[in-house]
């Protein structure tokens, strides 16, 4: 039974890979509008911090997913 | 392996330092306390910092703190826009309250963040907010009529989101500490004196005050979108 629980939290912190793969696309593509737009600095790290922590969430409501798992299951 | 678990186990669980003997007793718990502690420390340093202020010839502390505070105003009144100039008071609170609360774990105190109910009550006087704000702007007609815009048809996805963005935001609060925390806790137990040090900058300080600004963020975009 604590194996299976112990999978259960791993399969949801699996969560953890969209989240990376959506914050990575997000960051190279602000830096390509840095790149060709310098002065618009200002304006793309904020809309890159916003779209960061909402891509951010995802892993987070895994991580709290996996912490319930491990907390309720046991 | 065991003790670790539990060891965290214990760091999770938020204790009951005393009950109030009204009505079968009411339990005040360790965050409670904690958040009074830093209402107690943010009224003092609020009243040591306004004293003495002048117009002309302004001393150092008050250039400080005139700095501190019209930045923290513009930042919120930024996006915020100029019709909801009345909200900032509040966010600048929320935002300062949330900053020093995340920062608290530095000193070994838990952060009041990482109880589920404390981030449930800011989210829930969020979306207050955003709906009393929409009410107050429209009526009560225009509020209603909203929740079928531009469709009638997407009248539930609108109903949802109402109960889906406090959710998302005190559980992304929630999260975030709580996951920092952890992450703090395995790494103290683990290698314990110098290597937590550069961890605890980001942890701590940097993703603390992020998600004060994250939080206070998208509340104000909500509120901007809700008085549009």
């Amino acid at each position: 039974m604590t194996s299976l629980i112990a999978i259960g939290a791993g399969i949801a912190a699996l969560a953890g890979a969209g989240a990376g793969i959506g914050i990575g696309i997000a960051t190279g593509k602000a830096t390509e509008a840095v790149a060709r737009q310098p002065e618009a600095e200002g304006k793309i790290s904020k809309l890159l911090l916003l779209g960061c922590a909402l891509a951010e969430a995802t892993a987070i409501y895994g991580f709290v997913v996996a912490i319930l798992v491990i907390m309720f299951l046991k | 392996m065991e003790s670790l678990a539990e060891n965290i186990m214990e760091e999770l669980n938020c204790e009951t330092v005393f009950t109030i003997p009204v009505l079968n007793g009411i339990g005040v718990s360790e965050s409670v306390v904690i958040t009074w502690v830093i209402m107690a420390i943010l009224v003092i340093l609020a009243i040591i910092f306004t004293r003495n202020l002048r117009v002309e010839n302004i001393g150092r502390r008050q250039l400080v703190v005139e700095t501190a505070v019209v930045g923290l105003k513009n930042i919120v009144g930024g996006i915020i826009g100029e019709e909801g100039t009345k909200y900032v008071p509040y966010l600048v609170t929320v935002i300062i309250y949330l900053g020093v609360a995340n920062l608290i774990g530095l000193f070994g105190i838990k952060p009041p963040t990482k109880d589920l109910n404390v981030t449930a009550g800011l989210a829930i006087m969020s979306i207050l907010l955003i709906e009393g704000a929409s009410i107050q702007k429209k009526g009560v007609k225009k509020f209603l009529k909203s929740f079928a815009e531009p469709v009638a048809i997407i009248a539930p996805i609108n109903i949802l989101e109402v109960f889906i963005r406090p959710l998302s935001l005190c559980m992304r609060l929630f999260g975030n500490v709580l996951g920092a925390f952890v992450v703090m806790e395995l790494i103290k137990i683990m290698v314990p004196p110098i290597l937590p040090v550069p961890f605890s900058l980001y942890f701590d300080i940097f993703d603390g005050l992020i998600q004060a600004y994250v939080f206070v963020f998208l509340t104000s975009l909500f509120i901007k979108e809700a008085i549009e």
